[in-house]
């Protein structure tokens, strides 16, 4: 039935893509503002996960236990920024060696304080008809849409957002503006973090939960913020879209493993076509088309 | 690595085409375009053996962009370049060096975290064998005031210093043609009139091409032989520098978009 | 070049392995590599056959940071999938050696182990840094490399992930992987135990003075200055993009090295050593010991190591939080690590003893007369 067939693509699309928007848009956004790549990234994500999950397990209700993952994972990194990040500033691989001793310490103390399992919610809202697979996961969708939308709305048209993109453009300028950058990447930090928890709290019913539950998100997570390039939403959608359907087609056609590889040989493609990524490519094209206005 | 290639592509039509072989460097209908952009419009140029040209216009003029389909940090829309009656257009950067292009940047781009005879030593051995390095490191450095800081890491410098420890390494290269993005910029009078100096007497005794972007007038007074005016990505005058000073459409396009 | 190597004993010899690219260039320096180097060969001899089964590990793991070292260190390369050919190269041991089990068929092993991580090297070498890749996504696309083997090596659990007699073996791991020997035919040799710890520590003394001759020759200057600022490199004359490529390519080489004779001596191999836990660790190692100094770098790997073992042994579970601990604490403190801190003290000491150091002051000039 091509029918049923078109709609199990487009089913598994929009998971992969919700999935891919999700993993990335927290490390995106500390990327692109700060141009750090936050080898812990997983980690923050494993926070928001067993802040769920505990609270879930608490008998909170699950919105609020997300909710709770969510805010507990900005704080996190908001105080991981004042303890360690900040000293590392104009410091770009450092700070990258550094987030990954932090992710194996996380990692190991989940291990003891957690042992290897954690209790595990179930997956609401049940199964859909004539498609195989969860409500769920059209939740997933509507949210990850809901978070770029979030953010669109957040750099565009609050007094942050324009400080914020100030800074990401010339940090100097910005601050002899008046904007205070420390601050400003202060903040970004820990909204990337909280978008970091986000995924975790969202993901927290569908994936086993364990010490390295972090890692399930990265390669997707990596191979988005590379191919979709400095600039936050753009580059991430794009990416996304892109690599979201190179999975999907693949994934329906090879199986889960070859969607990965696919979008990993896509990944390398776009990089060797666009060496600054989707956006460094806009920047191009905007550029020459102003250029001959 | 040294990429001294015997094959120079000396096709007969380079000399059809005009190229003069008494022109250590010559263009023909040069163009570079960004998008809709023509930064570099169309030049016809030449300089020849041991003179030294200063580059002149308003911001935006298309000096750097001239200087880096040169050096082949840009490769041209159309037109070509010959170096020594040969066709280097499309040559990539680092073979044009071997031929004897030499580049000193804007800002001096030494390697700071490397000891000064260090940084000799990376131009050094493209051209000379290893048992003549320690010799023509204490050479250049005579020559260029440096001796004294053989062992000092590059950043630890002065400013002067790093321009001429910068012109010292262009040099260690032995190349026929020198290009020089503002040499004097951010130095004091005496540096300056140091860089003069030393710039005329590469000229005038190593017999080496030397084309210099400047804006400072009186610099370019005291050094060039000849100076081309750039306007819009086009020559727009090119004369001896007196003839330049006392032109009044020089002074009116400087005024109208500069000063 | 003789500015920062002085006469001594032997000074004809050292050359090719002295300049100020490298850290000890001193006798002293080589006597006390010797005694190192005396030391670890007996330490079979003192704590016995175990020593060199585990100390083999270390060893092998000394070959991976080493290679990390040279083109981070030494050509501003910084990967974070040394891993990737570190494993490949066990794997590919592996799969020759599983399917022919004879002399000839181990040395053919060998070869073709680490030719596979060298082409594999030179392959993502090429499309990284001839597609323009640079700094931060080099890192990145690395590391994704060393994750998406793990992932595909963990999915390779069923029958038909079986080449010849080599069951991949998913995340359960390729198990029966021989010895190494060396030979041809029936004449050769099998190494066993404590001829494999002697063999790993050959290849790593003789990696470390290949590469040491090697960042002191005019390609190690090249790759310095590409290393230092790559775009006025260019403007010398050099192929910086090839130098790249050849320097990432010779790391792949050595990472596959250091895989085979790890994976020779577990005689196992599995997806785990693509993890990101085993990513990071090459990169710790680098990190501590200072990733300019090779030696550093190894001799962080060797400690390092033995803690995290003798930690392992006594059942506590906390080496990974002190190793990512120290990481955190080392990049914050003294982001060179700790060897170029040393060295520096060591300088600092001579200077007080010696009012007329040898490396601040240009040659006498006599010496250049010569031709």
């Amino acid at each position: 039935m091509a029918g049923a067939g078109l709609l199990n693509f487009g089913f598994e699309f929009v998971e992969i893509f919700a999935f891919i928007v999700l993993a990335t848009v927290g490390l995106a956004v500390i990327f692109g503002m700060m141009g750090i790549i936050n080898l812990a990234h997983g980690e923050f994500i494993l926070v928001g996960a067993y802040a769920t999950t505990f609270a879930f397990a608490a008998s909170v209700p699950l919105p609020l236990a997300m909710l709770t993952g969510v805010v507990l994972t900005a704080v996190y990194g908001l105080v991981l920024e004042r303890l360690i990040i900040r000293h590392l500033y104009g410091r770009l691989l450092d700070s990258m060696v550094v987030t990954w001793g932090i992710s194996l310490v996380m990692i190991q103390l989940t291990r003891i304080v957690f042992g290897n399992t954690a209790p595990g919610i179930g997956i609401p809202f049940g199964q859909l008809p004539i498609v195989d697979g969860p409500v769920y996961y059209l939740v997933l969708a509507v949210v990850a849409v809901g978070v770029l939308g979030g953010l669109y709305a957040l750099f565009m048209w609050t007094d942050f957002g324009i400080r914020a993109r100030a800074t990401m453009q010339d940090e100097a300028t910005a601050r002899s503006m008046g904007v205070d950058t420390d601050r400003m990447y202060m903040s970004t930090f820990a909204v990337g973090s909280g978008l970091a928890g986000l995924a975790g709290a969202l993901y927290a019913p569908v994936m086993t939960i364990t010490p390295e539950y972090g890692t399930g998100f990265l390669i997707e997570a990596f191979v988005a913020v590379v191919v979709g390039g400095a600039s936050v939403l753009v580059g991430t959608v794009l990416a996304s879209g892109l690599l979201g359907t190179v999975n999907a087609t693949v994934t329906n056609v090879a199986g889960t493993f070859m969607g990965q590889v696919a979008m990993l040989i896509a990944a390398i493609v776009a990089i060797r076509l666009m060496p600054d990524g989707i956006t460094g490519l806009l920047a191009d094209w905007r550029e020459s088309r102003g250029e001959s206005q | 690595m040294a990429t001294s290639d015997p094959s120079v592509k000396t096709t007969p039509a380079v000399d059809e085409t005009g190229a003069d072989s008494s022109r250590i460097l010559q263009t023909r209908g040069l163009r570079k375009e960004f998008g809709g952009l023509t930064a570099t419009d169309d030049v016809d140029f030449a300089i020849e053996a041991g003179e030294l040209r200063c580059l002149i216009g308003p911001n935006g003029a298309g000096k750097s962009t001239f200087l880096n389909l040169l050096t082949g940090q840009l490769d041209p829309t159309a037109g070509e370049i010959y170096y020594n009656g040969a066709d280097i257009t499309g040559l990539p950067s680092h073979e044009r060096v071997g031929r004897g292009i030499s580049m000193k940047f804007q800002v001096p781009s030494v390697y700071e975290g490397l000891t000064v005879a260090q940084n000799l030593r990376i131009p050094l051995q493209q051209v000379v064998e290893p048992d003549a390095f320690d010799a023509r490191t204490r050479e250049i450095l005579e020559r260029f005031d440096l001796l004294e800081q053989w062992g000092t890491v590059a950043g630890e410098l002065s400013h002067g210093q790093q321009q001429r420890l910068e012109i010292g390494m262009a040099m260690a290269m032995e190349p026929k043609l020198m290009l020089l993005d503002e040499p004097v910029a951010g130095l004091s009078i005496e540096e300056t009139a140091d860089i003069a100096e030393l710039l005329r007497e590469i000229a005038d005794d190593d017999g080496v091409a030397l084309i210099v972007i400047e804006h400072d007038i009186d610099f370019v007074e005291t050094i060039a032989d000849r100076v081309t005016v750039l306007d819009g990505g086009s020559i727009f005058r090119e004369g001896p520098i007196e003839e330049i000073k006392a032109d009044p459409e020089v002074k009116r396009i400087y005024l109208g978009e500069d000063h | 070049m003789s500015v920062e190597s002085g006469d001594g004993p032997f000074a004809a010899l050292r050359r090719p392995f002295e300049g100020p690219n490298t850290m000890g260039n001193s006798p002293a320096f080589w006597l006390g590599l010797a005694v190192a180097v005396a030391v670890l060969a007996a330490m079979p001899v003192l704590f016995g056959l175990y020593a060199a089964e585990v100390g083999a590990v270390f060893l092998a793991y000394a070959l991976l940071g080493m290679s990390l070292a040279f083109i981070w260190g030494y050509c501003g390369i910084l990967s974070f999938g040394q891993v990737a050919f570190f494993g490949v190269a066990g794997y590919a041991f592996g799969i020759v050696a599983i399917n022919a089990a004879t002399l000839t068929g181990l040395t053919v092993a060998l070869l073709a182990a680490i030719a596979v991580s060298t082409v594999f090297a030179a392959a993502l070498g090429y499309f990284m840094f001839y597609g323009g890749v640079r700094d931060v996504y080099v890192t990145i696309l690395t590391l994704v490399v060393a994750l998406v083997l793990y992932t595909f090596m963990g999915q390779t659990a069923g029958g038909e992930w079986t080449i010849g007699d080599a069951r991949l073996g998913g995340f359960n791991g390729m198990s029966g992987v021989p010895d190494l020997a060396v030979g041809v035919g029936s004449t050769g040799v099998e190494i066993g135990l404590l001829g494999h710890y002697y063999v790993t520590l050959g290849a790593l003394v003789a990696t470390y003075l290949g590469l040491r001759a090697l960042v002191n020759s005019q390609f190690g200057y090249a790759m310095v200055a590409t290393r230092e600022d790559e775009d006025r490199t260019a403007m010398f004359g050099y192929d910086t993009t090839f130098i790249k490529l050849v320097v990432f390519t010779i790391g792949g080489a050595v990472a596959g090295l250091g895989g085979v004779l790890f994976t020779t001596q577990n005689n196992y191999v599995d997806p785990s050593v693509f993890g990101i836990t085993a990513a990071a660790l090459p990169v710790v190692w680098a990190s501590v010991g200072g990733r300019t100094s090779l030696l550093g770098t190894v001799g962080a790997a060797l400690a390092i190591q033995f803690v995290d073992y003798r930690l392992a042994l006594s059942g506590s579970e906390w080496a990974l939080v002190l190793i990512g601990s120290l990481l955190v604490f080392v990049v914050l403190l003294m982001p060179e690590g700790v060897a170029p801190r040393l060295h520096e003290y060591v300088l600092e000491y001579r200077e007080d003893a010696d009012p007329s150091p040898v490396p601040r002051e240009p040659p006498a000039a006599t010496e250049e007369v010569s031709d």
